[in-house]
């Protein structure tokens, strides 16, 4: 439990080569801490859109909604993972889906330990001070995307510039699946719309 | 059985006192809706600061119609001029609305002459009145009494083309006796003028935006359809004003600026404070049909405020000297109290007036309790007496608790008093960050000051409470390890033993 939850996320986020590959080959990652730290994204984010400090909080009380912030988060992960495998079965990746969100899960590790403590910080914060919360913002983001990178990388045994390029893919096909979605989305409700018509019709006649 | 009886006489006085209570201050019912912009920049109904309370026409003031009106222009003296362009005339009328005297013409070296549809008026400190007499091409300037003293007519300068044909529109003239004119057909600013009538120069050039569609239209264009393309010039500007200091507020009517407003310093730099949540242009809201305010005429009033008056809907924004807007009144309409064609306003006495120039008439609008009150407000907190705006302050929050600039007032009264806690509080009723980040430090350090003590104490227990932990932690392991040392020898000892070794 232990090991699983804390030892292991806390020794990805610094040594993220050497275990990212232990992830792959020795069995290391659990998919129930992947959505564990998605949770703890999820909720990192709704506590800083509300509690964090005045003076680096711009969001309008009135338009806050944790269920909404959920979906925000959650569903952009799992398109990421979706898109990413869609992508990587073309591109001779070696990644299975439950491992790519298993390196994007873990990947969103700094986020949550930078984010908690960062929250109470911005409260005993004056305005020149602020910029250091922006700071340990900006670096929990990156380090975020670095060891996005390092696990796509280990995943699929991917050269560095064929990471790039598949990051870079994997974004176009998240658009891509959001076309396609609507579409069909709006094609159904036209098809639906058409045989309840259709059913309107019948009964009127008869 | 008792409270039965009682109840309904209770309820008969209840009924009785609310009825009773007085009406509320704001009874006056306005044709427009007065609002103000939240932090969030969505308009937010607010009480008038202003009601109409008369309106006067030219045949009211026994005259006759006025025609196209295109100036007013009220004098330190209170004599309030108009210029009535359409008829070529000036009528001053006195405090009471009363015709003093018709203006129809001045007497140049025996010869009389009359005016061209003057349309920009301005009245110095001695009472001497300058009329800019659009069509004839000159500002003529005629004593209290109506005598020419001079006139500044084609200005002859080697910066102005010589085809340049002067056609002044507004005319104001600062302490120094500079004239400053805006004319028709100039795109390089405001016309400046000495005592004397000579041409120095322009002021305020507004500047020239780069759109970069346009750029890109213009680079892929052959010249023929270059050639039919706008011209990228400068806006004219609309109107000006001089404050007590010497400053010039002008106005133009670009629609797309960001700064419709400008305070000229004296070298012509923009110097208006902009300290507002939202820029200073009128509404930050407007449907695209309408379009952003569009500004004609603007007054200094007292206090560091001033007054625009917004020809496109009809309406006067009063901002502060900080940049921040105070409260709107006024729209489009034919009701008293809206307008056709605004074109300018003034200040009288604690009356706004308002020339509408599509109607041909003024209106009067009084200050409601809100808007006296936030006028008084502004003052103190201008002149540097916060802890007398205070009071006034918390009067408007009763008319209006959404009103942000009155909890920024008394937070920064509250600052100055170094009561930190509450101006806190009110700083982050008034979304002033600046404000809240200044008495947030301040009040960090007091705590800490005060608790410096209490907070090295409970660190210092902290501290040697954990190394306590560490330190026994060790011992036992220690003692533990020992013991296992010595048990496994016992153990081996034992085994051997078992062994038959001995």
């Amino acid at each position: 439990m232990r090991q699983d939850f804390i030892k292991f996320p806390l020794h990805l986020i610094v040594h993220p080569f050497d275990s990212f590959w232990d992830m792959k080959y020795e069995g290391k990652g659990k998919i129930r801490v992947t959505l564990t730290i998605l949770l703890l994204v999820v909720i990192s984010m709704v506590l800083k859109n509300q509690f964090a400090g005045f003076l680096v909080n711009y969001n309008d009380p009135r338009h806050l909604n944790s269920i909404i912030q959920l979906l925000t988060i959650v569903f952009p992960f799992f398109l990421w993972c979706l898109s990413n495998w869609a992508i990587t079965t073309l591109m001779d990746g070696e990644g299975k889906f439950k491992e790519i969100m298993m390196a994007t899960g873990y990947a969103l590790v700094p986020i949550v330990i930078i984010y908690t403590p960062m929250i109470i910080a911005s409260r005993f914060m004056a305005e020149e001070e602020t910029a250091f919360y922006y700071l340990m913002m900006s670096i929990s983001s990156i380090w975020f995307v670095a060891l996005l990178f390092v696990g796509i990388m280990t995943v699929h045994q991917y050269t560095v510039l064929k990471t790039v390029v598949t990051m870079l893919l994997t974004v176009v096909v998240m658009g891509i699946v959001i076309f396609l979605g609507t579409l069909v989305l709006s094609m159904l409700q036209q098809i639906i719309e058409f045989f309840v018509n259709i059913y309107r019709e019948l009964t009127f006649r008869t | 059985m008792i409270a039965k009886k009682w109840l309904p006489a209770v309820m008969a006085a209840s009924l009785l006192l609310c009825y009773a209570a007085p009406a509320p201050a704001s009874a006056e019912s306005t044709p427009y809706e007065s609002y103000n912009y939240n932090y969030w920049e969505e308009a937010v109904p607010a009480p008038a600061a202003y009601v109409p309370d008369r309106t006067l026409s030219g045949k009211d003031l026994g005259v006759g119609d006025f025609l196209d009106p295109g100036d007013m222009v009220v004098a330190a003296s209170g004599l309030i001029y108009i210029a009535d362009s359409g008829n070529g005339r000036i009528i001053c009328l006195d405090s009471d609305w009363k015709v003093n005297k018709v203006i129809s013409g001045f007497d140049n070296k025996g010869k009389a002459e009359k005016f061209k549809n003057p349309s920009g008026l301005y009245v110095n400190q001695e009472g001497n009145l300058f009329i800019a007499d659009t069509d004839n091409g000159r500002i003529v300037v005629l004593s209290p009494e109506g005598d020419l003293l001079r006139m500044i007519e084609q200005p002859k300068s080697d910066i102005l083309p010589a085809d340049f044909k002067f056609i002044p529109v507004k005319v104001t003239v600062d302490q120094a006796e500079r004239v400053y004119v805006i004319a028709k057909g100039i795109f390089e600013g405001i016309m400046q003028f000495d005592k004397n009538g000579d041409f120095i120069g322009y002021v305020g050039t507004n500047k020239v935006k780069r759109d970069y569609t346009e750029y890109l239209w213009r680079l892929l264009s052959t010249k023929a359809q270059k050639a039919q393309m706008a011209l990228f010039v400068p806006t004219e500007f609309s109107n000006i004003d001089v404050d007590s200091k010497g400053f010039l507020y002008a106005t133009n009517i670009d629609p797309g600026s960001k700064e419709p407003i400008k305070r000229l310093n004296p070298s012509g730099e923009d110097v208006l404070k902009r300290f507002g949540y939202f820029d200073v242009k009128g509404d930050i809201r407007f449907r695209i049909s309408i379009g952003p305010s569009k500004f004609t005429d603007i007054k200094v009033l007292a206090n560091g405020m001033y007054s625009a008056l917004d020809a496109n809907q009809g309406k006067v924004f009063t901002y502060n000297d900080e940049g921040d807007l105070l409260y709107v009144y006024g729209g489009k309409g034919n009701q008293v109290g809206t307008f056709k064609i605004p074109a300018a306003i003034e200040f009288s006495g604690g009356n706004q007036l308002v020339l509408d120039r599509g109607k041909g008439n003024i209106v009067i609008f009084k200050p409601t309790r809100f808007g006296t009150s936030v006028n008084q407000a502004v003052g103190y907190h201008y002149n540097g007496e916060d802890t007398r705006a205070v009071p006034v302050w918390k009067e408007v929050l009763k008319l209006n608790s959404n009103y942000d600039i009155a909890y920024i007032g008394i937070g920064k009264s509250l600052l100055m008093d170094k009561s930190n806690k509450e101006a806190l509080k009110y700083f982050k009723l008034g979304m002033d960050r600046d404000g809240y980040s200044v008495a947030f430090k301040r009040y960090r350090r007091e705590v800490m000051q005060e608790h410096f003590g209490t907070f090295l104490t409970v660190i210092m227990i902290l501290v040697s409470g954990w190394l306590a932990f560490r330190l026994l932690r060790f011992w036992r392991r220690k003692r533990l390890s020992g013991r296992s040392r010595q048990a496994s020898q016992n153990l081996k000892e034992g085994k051997a033993h078992e062994a038959g070794f001995h």
